[in-house]
């Protein structure tokens, strides 16, 4: 992100943390250690511990109120922790940086409504999207260059939506605009995917579709889902966390967890 | 050189055929004006007064305006109802070098005061007004004071993320509070008088036939050039970055676009093309005064944009020269109507055709294709 | 919903009906001597013999009737006369071609004359001073100490022997401690005349306390220098105790000036109160940005010249009948405007802008079409005129007064409604969640209605008092518009006491910039502190909470 002739951009720029700064040489990408944060008295999160590693697909599941958003906020820098501390990598402390800051370092999220630009074309929203100088004048002289392009047509070929390249956002069915989303995510160059409820609202088929594709991500980059969709869960999860009350319940494989005695309470006996 | 030029024209127009019907229009009307003014004779029913050529070099700044505000409105999405504020500081920018040209030949006879500063027992020239008898200095500030007005109200105004119906209250507000302070005698622009008895430009006596051809053609060019420009800009990523925050302003600050930055910019382009379109005006209409800061002319130009058919540029320009020749003739005839008018037009436009005249033919073209594909029978058209 | 309103409007129309009672009324005299017995002593004016003139005068001036004073005055400005044919003496004015007569004891018309007809009463020099004293001296009697009070300033100004020893008398019988005050100070002015040293400094120490600017006069002379630099009072003690005097009398002078900014601060802000929790229930509570709520303003005003216009004897009542039928003609205007615009334009809220604006100017150029575009005067009831004197430097205009008062009073009414009645309550349903408070079984649409034509009913009512500060016409809407939604943005958008707050607070910072920048700086001055505001706090001074805050 090399920004010399835009003055207007420099002051936001000074921020960015160095280039390839995340350290996981210890294996976990993302460190949670003994995180709490309350809001009015009510313990959102409550002294959670959670390490996700490198390259792995991680699902956090969990009744309403289990602290899943205000994770997902707490790593995006939205909401700051009472206590605990969020390390990204080894040596990035989340909770310094501010949410611009976040995202340049490489931890991007996917909220659960898809915005995306409704009338750009698929393709735009993708150009849109992806690294490159972001200052103004760079943005009026742009002109795409092969590499640009060819990187566009495989996120295009991996979100499955060659075909509507052309086509303004606004006509895609609900699905395809969730992938397009994601695709935009892609473009970025995450190091790690936080993933709101990505199917709700979707057919079997395109269900099928995005454990496919959040599946083929996982190894490049580091995914972390939140569903409630268990059948959806299991099509991909290698490792799933469940949270109750703002701190972890179980953790494990599928199994492991549905045949968890306290996972079934929660989940029954409530 | 102009072989480049006319190449990234050409690029330009390709996808726009609104705009290169606008562009022909125009090309044909600067050709035919000076022709029917100056060749054809008086006698002849073809023959057009300098009152019509002034009057349709007139329309032609207000389109240059609407351009400017459809960058803006249509694009940006920002409701600017304050853009006469930059037209009316362009025309006073220019004003100025005309009210120094006058010279001596004032009524008080001063060598350097204008009349008005005599009448007011001023001494000596304010210090704001050195620098106006340069030519060149008037075009720059043309240029400056719009610009400079639009980079701190929308540095201040962006940084804080005040948008939508926020934003176009408080640059009414802005437009409102320059007529007052312009009204203002003490502030040594005229009063409520404004600037007038302008005599002649560059040493052209503006009451000659051929100065006002040529002014008139002059805002034909700048008409041509104001849209290229702002369709370079639209049709570039920048253009694509700033539409995308408008419809999704926190998605695109989300993927590290500094909203606020595109804004600005865009923001103060506009508001130079308003000033330049104000500095062409100001000398065919000879006089430039408060009224022109008043919040209903900025509220016209926004009517002109949206019946034309915002986020196109050439529907700015077509609503421009439609409302304003409306306005002509209602003013004439039933001026008491007039307002009646404009007011049923502002609620009409917005119920009945948010996308303008350019939508409305969008639609039946749309209409027509769909009929026509459905008739041949290519396609299962719904 | 008009029953629920009328009915708040009655209480508080009461109210204000119980304050305007409350107002001093002047008092009347209790007349010792009869009519008759009056109009014998005037009739010896009619001798043409000053002294014989002078006797009558202070046989006058021990009659304590009511129209004394006024015969004496007529007198003394060469209005007295006596008609030839009758020798009945009359009150005389001029007119454009004859004069106007009025009987100087009952004070009743009696019709016109021709110049030839009457004579004029002369007065010499003699006479004047004779005149003036005995005027002096039935004011200080009078018993109105209203009266008093102005015979008091009367005599402050012009000094004679006879006028002090008056003031003694009358400082003996003197009850209010306001004329009681006033009397000792020109006393004290007097005692500054007295060679004692000791009595002097005691006058100045009391003149201290007065805010007469005749006082403060004399104090300044009394540290001034002559063309040689000597000072014109050559005693330093006394001069240090004029400097110690003037400082006090400036300091307090200096307290009331800021109070009454602060009044008029207060003032201003109320006026932009009305205007705007008009536009805190359109705008705040609906989201509903409505440009015509100037217009609608306008038509209240209108509506009040109207009412006037058709109960031209009863100018006094008018308001309690302008307000309830404003409010009703606006609200009216509102409900119609958004059944037949707004409606269609929920959630587009650039467009609605738009188009309420275009309704705006239709508004206006249907005032001009009827009324003509020039301003129309509206006006003012008896009990609204006047101003309420604290003292010779603060004095408190009772028009401005009301219109405080009456302000808070609407804006209680407003959040009673909002806050105890079922339509209250429907529309913060509404406002919060639409579809759930469909289904609830809430008809939205009609809600919408009515809260908008709650919020232009008030528009109405604002406009009813604004006819009775500006003038009335077309423009009259356009000049509040910006300012009332600056105190709502600035406010807190749907929050009501964020208005209130708002809007006196923008009122009093106005009013204070506008001596140090002048008018027009002072609003940009306002507009830009506005805009510096929203910097820091984009959601207003008191952003509404939770969720529904969220974009």
């Amino acid at each position: 992100m090399s920004d010399g002739q835009d003055p207007m951009n420099a002051e936001g720029m000074a921020h960015t943390p160095p280039e390839g700064g995340v350290d996981t040489s210890h294996g976990p990408i993302l460190y949670l250690e003994n995180v709490s944060v309350s809001f009015d008295g009510f313990k959102a999160l409550n002294e959670l511990t959670l390490y996700v590693d490198d390259g792995e697909l991680r699902c956090i599941i969990g009744p309403n109120g289990a602290g899943k958003t205000t994770m997902m906020d707490v790593i995006t820098g939205k909401t700051r922790p009472d206590a605990g501390t969020v390390f990204f990598g080894q040596t990035l402390d989340l909770a310094r940086l501010s949410e611009h800051e976040i995202a340049s370092a490489g931890i991007w999220r996917k909220f659960q409504k898809p915005t995306i630009f409704l009338a750009h074309t698929v393709f735009e929203n993708l150009e849109l999207a992806m690294q490159a100088d972001k200052g103004v004048w760079a943005s009026l002289r742009a002109c795409l260059s092969a590499e640009q392009r060819d990187r566009i047509d495989e996120v295009l070929a991996l979100i499955g939506l060659i075909g509507q390249r052309g086509l303004r956002a606004q006509s895609l069915s609900h699905g395809q605009k969730q992938w397009l989303e994601i695709g935009m995510l892609l473009m970025q160059n995450p190091r790690l995917l936080l993933v709101d409820e990505p199917v709700a609202g979707m057919t079997h088929q395109e269900m099928d579709r995005t454990a496919e594709l959040l599946t083929s991500l996982a190894g490049r980059h580091s995914v972390v889902v939140v569903e409630h969709d268990m059948d959806f869960v299991r099509s991909i999860a290698r490792k799933v966390t469940v949270l109750h009350e703002g701190s972890v319940l179980a953790e494990g494989s599928m199994d492991q967890v549905q045949s968890d005695p306290r996972v079934i309470e929660v989940y029954l006996g409530a | 050189m102009s072989m480049l030029s006319h190449g990234i024209v050409r690029t330009l127009l390709e996808s726009d055929r609104g705009g290169r019907i606008f562009l022909l229009i125009l090309a044909a009307v600067a050709l035919a004006i000076p022709v029917a003014n100056l060749v054809i004779p008086e006698s002849s029913s073809l023959h057009l007064s300098a009152y019509t050529v002034t009057l349709l070099g007139k329309y032609l700044c207000y389109a240059l305006l609407a351009v400017a505000l459809d960058l803006i409105w249509g694009y940006c999405g920002i409701l600017s109802l304050g853009h006469g504020a930059f037209f009316a500081l362009g025309g006073y920018a220019m004003g100025m070098y005309l009210m120094r040209q006058i010279g001596d030949r004032g009524v008080y006879g001063h060598p350097e005061l204008p009349d008005f500063m005599v009448f007011l027992n001023w001494q000596e020239l304010p210090w704001y007004w050195y620098g106006f008898d340069q030519f060149w200095f008037a075009l720059l500030m043309i240029a400056l004071a719009p610009g400079l007005l639009a980079f701190v109200f929308g540095w201040f105004a962006f940084r804080s993320r005040v948008t939508g119906v926020y934003l176009s209250i408080i640059t009414q507000a802005l437009t409102f509070a320059l007529m007052l302070a312009f009204f203002r005698n003490d502030m040594g622009f005229g009063g409520n008088n404004g600037l007038t008895d302008f005599k002649d430009i560059l040493g052209f006596n503006l009451q000659s036939d051929t100065t006002r051809v040529a002014l008139f053609l002059l805002s034909a060019l700048a008409l041509a050039l104001g849209y290229l420009v702002s369709r370079y800009i639209v049709n570039s990523k920048l253009g694509r970055v700033v539409v995308a925050v408008r419809d999704a302003e926190s998605r695109a600050r989300f993927i590290g676009y500094r909203v606020e930055h595109y804004k600005l910019w865009v923001f103060v382009f506009s508001a130079v093309l308003a000033g330049i379109a104000g500095a062409l005006y100001v000398p065919q209409v000879g006089i430039i005064n408060p009224s022109e800061f008043s919040p209903l002319n900025s509220i016209e130009l926004v009517v002109c944009v949206a019946v034309g058919g915002r986020g196109t540029l050439y529907g700015a320009v077509l609503g421009a020269v439609l409302v304003n020749y409306a306005k002509t003739w209602f003013t004439t005839e039933f001026p008491e109507v007039w307002l009646f008018a404009l007011g049923g037009l502002f609620v009409l436009v917005t119920i009945l055709m948010p996308q303008g005249i350019v939508g409305l033919f969008a639609r039946l073209r749309g209409r027509a294709a769909a009929r026509k594909s459905a008739e041949s029978g290519a396609g299962e058209a719904t | 919903m008009p029953r629920l309103f009328t009915h708040t409007w009655i209480q508080g129309l009461g109210m204000l009906f119980l304050l305007a009672c409350l107002a001093p009324a002047p008092v009347m005299a209790q007349d010792a001597v009869t009519d008759q017995e009056l109009r014998d002593t005037v009739a010896g004016l009619t001798n043409s013999d000053f002294s014989a003139k002078q006797t009558v005068i202070e046989q006058l001036m021990r009659m304590p009737h009511r129209r004394s004073a006024a015969i004496l005055t007529a007198m003394l400005n060469g209005d007295l006369h006596y008609r030839k044919d009758d020798e009945h003496v009359v009150i005389a004015q001029a007119g454009e071609a004859d004069y106007r007569l009025t009987d100087p004891v009952t004070g009743e018309d009696l019709g016109s004359t021709e110049k030839s007809g009457i004579r004029k009463i002369t007065v010499n020099n003699q006479l004047r001073g004779v005149l003036r004293n005995a005027i002096g001296q039935l004011n200080l009697s009078s018993d109105d100490p209203a009266d008093r009070l102005a015979a008091v300033r009367e005599t402050i100004k012009d000094m004679s022997p006879s006028s002090i020893e008056l003031l003694r008398a009358a400082l003996a019988r003197e009850k209010d401690s306001r004329v009681l005050e006033q009397m000792q100070n020109a006393l004290a002015l007097v005692d500054m005349g007295n060679p004692d040293k000791a009595v002097r400094l005691g006058a100045l120490e009391r003149l201290g306390g007065s805010l007469e600017p005749e006082v403060r006069n004399r104090l300044a002379a009394l540290i001034e220098q002559d063309g040689n630099g000597a000072f014109i009072e050559a005693d330093p003690d006394i001069r240090q105790a004029a400097t110690v005097a003037l400082a006090r009398i400036d300091n307090r002078v200096k307290i009331f000036g800021l109070i009454e900014t602060v009044f008029f601060g207060i003032s201003l802000g109320s006026v932009l109160l009305l205007a705007a929790i008009g536009l805190a229930i359109t705008f705040g509570v609906m989201g509903v940005i409505n440009m015509a709520h100037g217009e609608l303003m306008m038509i209240g005003a209108y509506t009040t010249y109207v009412v006037q216009l058709m109960m031209p004897a009863h100018i006094d009542l008018s308001l309690f009948v302008a307000v309830p039928l404003a409010f009703i003609v606006a609200g009216l205007f509102g409900i119609a405007i958004e059944r037949g615009v707004i409606r269609f334009l929920y959630g587009r809220p650039l467009e609605t802008l738009l188009a309420t604006f275009g309704i705006s100017l239709v508004l206006q150029q249907l005032v001009r079409s009827i009324f003509s575009p020039l301003n129309r005067s509206v006006a003012t009831p008896s009990w609204m005129s006047g101003s309420l004197e604290i003292n010779s430097v603060l004095s408190l205009t009772y028009n401005r007064l009301y219109i405080v008062l009456f302000s808070l009073l609407v804006f209680a009414a407003l959040l009673l409604i909002l806050k105890k009645s079922t339509l209250g309550l429907q529309v913060r349903a509404v406002a919060q969640n639409r579809a759930m408070a469909r289904a609830m079984g809430v008809r939205s649409g009609w809600v919408d209605a009515l809260t908008f034509g709650l919020g232009s009913g008030i528009a109405g009512v604002a406009g009813v008092a604004l006819s009775q500060l500006t003038n009335v016409g077309p423009n009259l809407g356009q000049a509040y518009i910006i300012d009332s939604f600056m105190v709502v943005v600035f406010g807190g958008v749907g929050n009501l006491w964020g208005t209130l707050v708002g809007a006196l607070s923008l009122g009093v910072l106005n009013k204070f910039l506008e001596p140090w920048a002048g008018a027009v700086l002072a609003k940009i001055v306002v507009l830009v502190a506005i805009i510096l505001f929203i910097q820091k706090r984009p959601r207003g001074l008191f952003p509404q909470k939770g969720r529904a805050a969220e974009d």
